[in-house]
């Protein structure tokens, strides 16, 4: 299932060689490709370990059949894993669960549309509240404006009457001459002192 | 300085990572229609400032988006893979209670939460020693309290092979 081996780099041609066959692949190492043979390895010929026959055979005849059995082995624990991960997305189980599973987002979807109708009459009333409140305001306003408007005309008219009042006792060129011999009959006298309280405490002499 | 921001919790992990709301795989947008003030929007603006940090990290592959001032009254919109638009009100509604609104119109259950939880223990197996990107560990050297790994400290001599093999050899 890793596939660890092919993915260590081995190089193919190491993984496809039979057993038993000399491998003249040369390994750089430490040795650069021009340094010498050293002397003690001139006229070494690279032999591989002596095979026995009959032992061969026999290992080859166990190894194919152990490798058979592990190959066998690895390919069925794949096929479980595939088929586990087949049946989860594509099983017989799994229709049902994806309808169970539409069942419940269509009763979850109304009942949040019925949330929603819910808030939009909570809404709609508490907008209703407000334009009524905001109507009775206006006309209160409109009210208070009117009696303002009114008690400035009363005030208005109360001046007017005053003014009358005080018309009577204007001097006129007519009473002239009455107004100026009455004022020179009867003099005033303002020479006074005043306490805390208003009441008048010392009046001078008017000369 | 390490606090920045006015509530510095949001950003803590340990705060991020008690969110509850995990949206369903089928959800993929989800849009916030809010207003910076008015007591309507309370709710939602707490919900954003509080509660979208904890959605995002718990779906890193949902894209949240924020829309201040354009409506009159707030709303949540999902936008789900088949097309169809999920439309949540929120005006006047305290933000918990949106959170456990919408958790429970489009939020994972626990259960499915636990058994998610359950096939990603089971995928990490500790026993098992493989390339880092399937296991957890390559080699048993890796293992705090294991022999460390011949190749960066030797072995002593009783371990190694050869000399168990001299020594058998010899007594033989």
């Amino acid at each position: 299932m890793f596939q660890v081996i092919s993915r260590t780099g081995t190089p193919v041609t190491r993984l496809l060689a039979s057993r038993g066959a000399v491998l003249v692949e040369a390994v750089r190492g430490r040795k650069s490709r021009n340094d010498p043979k050293a002397k003690s390895k001139e006229g070494r010929i690279k032999v591989p370990p002596p095979i026995d026959p009959v032992e061969m055979v026999v290992l080859k005849e166990r190894f194919t059949e152990y490798e058979l059995i592990m190959r066998a082995l690895r390919l069925e624990f794949k096929e479980e894993m595939l088929r586990k991960r087949y049946e989860a997305e594509v099983g017989s189980q799994a229709e049902e669960r994806a309808k169970q599973e539409a069942e419940e987002h269509r009763a979850l979807m109304a009942w949040n549309d019925a949330e929603n109708l819910r808030m939009r009459k909570v809404r709609e009333l508490r907008i209703q509240n407000e334009l009524e409140a905001a109507e009775l305001k206006k006309s209160e306003e409109a009210i208070q404006a009117e009696q303002l408007l009114q008690e400035l005309i009363r005030a208005k008219e109360r001046e007017i009457l005053q003014l009358q009042e005080d018309a009577k006792n204007f001097i006129t060129l007519e009473n002239l001459d009455q107004r100026i011999e009455e004022a020179l009959d009867n003099p005033q006298n303002y020479n006074f002192a005043i306490d805390k309280d208003g009441r008048v405490v010392k009046r001078t002499v008017l000369e | 300085m390490p606090m920045k921001g006015r509530f510095p919790i949001r950003r803590t992990l340990e705060y991020l990572q008690k969110g509850e709301l995990v949206l369903k795989n089928r959800v993929k947008i989800m849009s916030v229609n809010y207003n910076t003030s008015g007591e309507l929007s309370e709710g939602a603006r707490k919900f954003v400032f509080f509660n979208v940090p904890q959605i995002q990290y718990k779906n890193p592959w949902v894209q949240i988006v924020m829309f201040k001032n354009m409506t009159p009254s707030p709303f949540l919109k999902f936008y789900l893979d088949d097309g169809e638009q999920v439309l949540v009100d929120v005006e006047g509604k305290d933000f918990k209670h949106i959170t456990q609104h919408v958790k429970k119109i489009l939020g994972k259950t626990e259960e499915v939460l636990q058994m998610e939880a359950l096939a990603k223990m089971e995928a990490s197996n500790p026993a098992n020693f493989g390339p880092k990107k399937y296991c957890l560990k390559e080699c048993i050297c890796e293992v705090e309290g294991q022999v460390p790994c011949p190749g960066t400290t030797p072995l002593p001599q009783e371990m190694t092979g050869k000399y168990r093999i001299k020594m058998a050899a010899a007594q033989d």
